[in-house]
């Protein structure tokens, strides 16, 4: 049984998953309340399905990028479970969650996520060769910025406002297109396949080298219309010093 | 009864096995060294550091106390007051170890923890419990708090600092001496070779009877150092003693006067500041009652005295037990 868990944003998800199907998901506006809501919603989970922590033996947290101190409370509750219970965890980006959905799509998906004053979170998702996969590092930059590396049609998805959506149609005309409102939520269901099958091809890594993606400086650099080359580590898009 | 405590509220990240309130198993402290650079604590890094080092340390206190996490009765956490960001690190880490663990989860007010330091022993011959009632000093770089302790759990807090904690003083006159972050201990030497009756400063009297003020002092410091420093030579030992006398008089006078007008056994204190001797001299000469000290390892922020505090919460039910973290938590 896998339990994930999501406080990347002001949105917050919380999903149970055996490994076939989703067996409870609760995705909720808990604004800066994450800290105290988090194990009210694991609880109520647990509880609907009459599930004991004890059989959940997988924890998939998101890592981000996001509010750091929203992403610290899912991945300290993740890092904490598996201490107390011995599950593996694992760390999912949390664009990658927001862009999975969309893989049937085939569409360039773009997910979007506010990091404060004008910056956004961003990276690029797309199909090809039969796989899907980001095609771009974790950019922070601003939307006038993330637009000048788009060429083609791009799905947008995440937390989009009135307002950023018409910034978007400004800016990119007919190729800026809209995932549907309720597509473009983040849910832990898909945070927990993603998580799922990271754990069956991956080694566990320490409870602690779970942590947020801290990405904050500007990563742009360079074009983006020949993007399909083999994506950066994380380490070297973030600009970090390659764990050894 | 044993509980495993975790402390991360400002910028020390603590870990501690704590049998009954008061027998110390194992106690681990990561202070963050990184905030020497800055000369302050810088939240985000804090939390960050928190996070990266709460897993390491846990399975480390676990295994110096010879404990399995099935040898545990209970989860605790400091759950305020203190940095939210911080806070949130420690407690949801907590919650999901004692969730895990099928463990009952406890939540700890800090001042509370400061208090019961007062408990705590590392070796076998543990000394009767302090008296109560009780006047409780806690001094630190976050907080100056004069707090009647009328029972287990019940406190009535009496008074505190209207602008900087009584540690932030410290610091903030330590950086004026440039000695380094943080200031307390650097003052505490350096203050030795000096006359601690070389610069007359002055002694703030807020009107509410118990609160503290220090921005007059540091303003009085600071500008005396200018002044030295227009005639050439700033004597940093002179300096640093005669602040050292008059904050700590400040603070014994006020305490002293609660303890004279409550009708308490004891006198404790707790926090980082308690740690100076030439306070605690200034204390023990002004009242009539026993003073109690934790050894300075316990007077600053620790996983131990959360540990002493949490079980003193469960065995005194009665109020309820406080959960969510907040940064501006009061105490009960
Ligand atoms: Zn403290």
């Amino acid at each position: 049984m896998l339990l994930a868990l999501d406080t990347s944003t002001d949105w917050a998800s919380v999903a149970l998953f055996d490994g076939r199907d989703v067996l409870a998901e609760e995705t909720w506006h808990a604004q800066r309340r994450q800290g105290d809501e988090l194990f009210p919603a694991i609880e109520r989970a647990l509880l609907m399905t009459r599930t004991a922590l004890s059989s959940v033996d997988r924890v998939a947290v998101a890592v981000g990028p996001g509010s750091f101190t929203g992403l610290r409370v899912a991945i300290a509750a993740g890092q904490g479970i598996a201490r107390g219970n011995g599950a593996a965890l694992v760390g999912i980006s949390t664009l990658d969650v927001l862009a999975y959905p969309h893989a049937p799509s085939k569409q360039r998906t773009c997910p979007l996520l506010r990091a404060g004053r004008d910056q956004f979170y961003a990276a690029f998702y797309q199909e090809r060769n039969r796989k899907w996969m980001r095609r771009s590092p974790f950019l922070v930059a601003s939307l006038d910025e993330i637009c000048r590396q788009i060429g083609t049609h791009t799905l947008f998805v995440g937390e989009i406002d009135a307002e950023m959506e018409a910034a978007l149609r400004d800016l990119l005309g007919p190729k800026a297109l809209f995932a549907s409102p309720a597509s473009r939520v983040r849910r832990a269901g898909y945070l927990a396949e993603l998580g799922w099958r990271e754990l069956e091809t991956r080694t566990q890594v320490k409870i602690s080298e779970i942590e947020p993606l801290y990405v904050r400086q500007p990563s742009i650099r360079g074009s983006f219309e020949q993007p399909f080359a083999s994506p950066p580590s994380d380490e070297r898009a973030l600009g970090l010093p390659k764990r050894s | 009864m044993r509980i495993l405590a975790i402390e991360t509220s400002c910028d020390e990240t603590g870990v501690a096995i704590v049998e009954d309130g008061r027998r110390i198993r194992s106690n681990i402290v990561a202070s963050q060294l990184v905030h020497q650079d800055t000369g302050g604590i810088v939240p985000e890094v804090a939390a960050r550091e928190h996070l990266r080092s709460l897993d390491v340390l846990t399975e480390k206190a676990l295994r110096d106390a010879g404990r399995q996490l099935a040898e545990i009765d209970a989860v605790a956490a400091t759950v305020g007051p203190g940095l939210i960001g911080c806070l949130l690190v420690g407690a949801n880490y907590a919650r999901g170890l004692a969730l895990a663990a099928g463990l009952p989860f406890v939540g700890v007010n800090h001042l509370e923890g400061h208090v019961y330091a007062n408990w705590l022993y590392e070796t076998e011959d543990i000394p009767p419990e302090p008296e109560i009632p009780a006047i409780v000093l806690v001094v630190s770089g976050a907080h100056s708090d004069l707090v009647l302790m009328e029972a287990h759990r019940r406190f009535r807090p009496l008074g505190r600092t209207i602008d900087d904690a009584a540690g932030e003083a410290f610091d903030k006159v330590a950086r004026l001496l440039h000695l380094g972050f943080p200031g307390g201990p650097v003052i505490e030497r350096v203050a030795k070779d000096g006359n601690p009756n070389a610069f007359p400063l002055p002694r703030a009297l807020p009107a509410d009877r118990f609160d503290f003020s220090f921005s007059g002092l540091k303003t009085a410091v600071l500008r005396l150092v200018r002044e030295l420093e227009k005639k050439g030579d700033v004597p940093v030992a002179d300096v640093a003693a005669s602040f050292q006398k008059a904050i700590t008089e400040m603070l014994a006078e006020k305490t002293a006067r609660a303890a004279a007008e409550h009708a308490v056994e004891t006198v404790l204190l707790g926090g980082g500041v308690a740690a100076n001797l030439v306070l605690r001299e200034a204390i023990a000469r002004r009242i009539g009652h026993p003073l109690r000290v934790p050894r300075p390892g316990l007077c600053t922020d620790n996983g131990a005295m959360i540990g002493a505090a949490a079980f003193y919460v469960l065995r005194h039910r009665g109020t309820e037990i406080p959960v969510a973290a907040r940064s501006d938590l009061k105490l009960a």
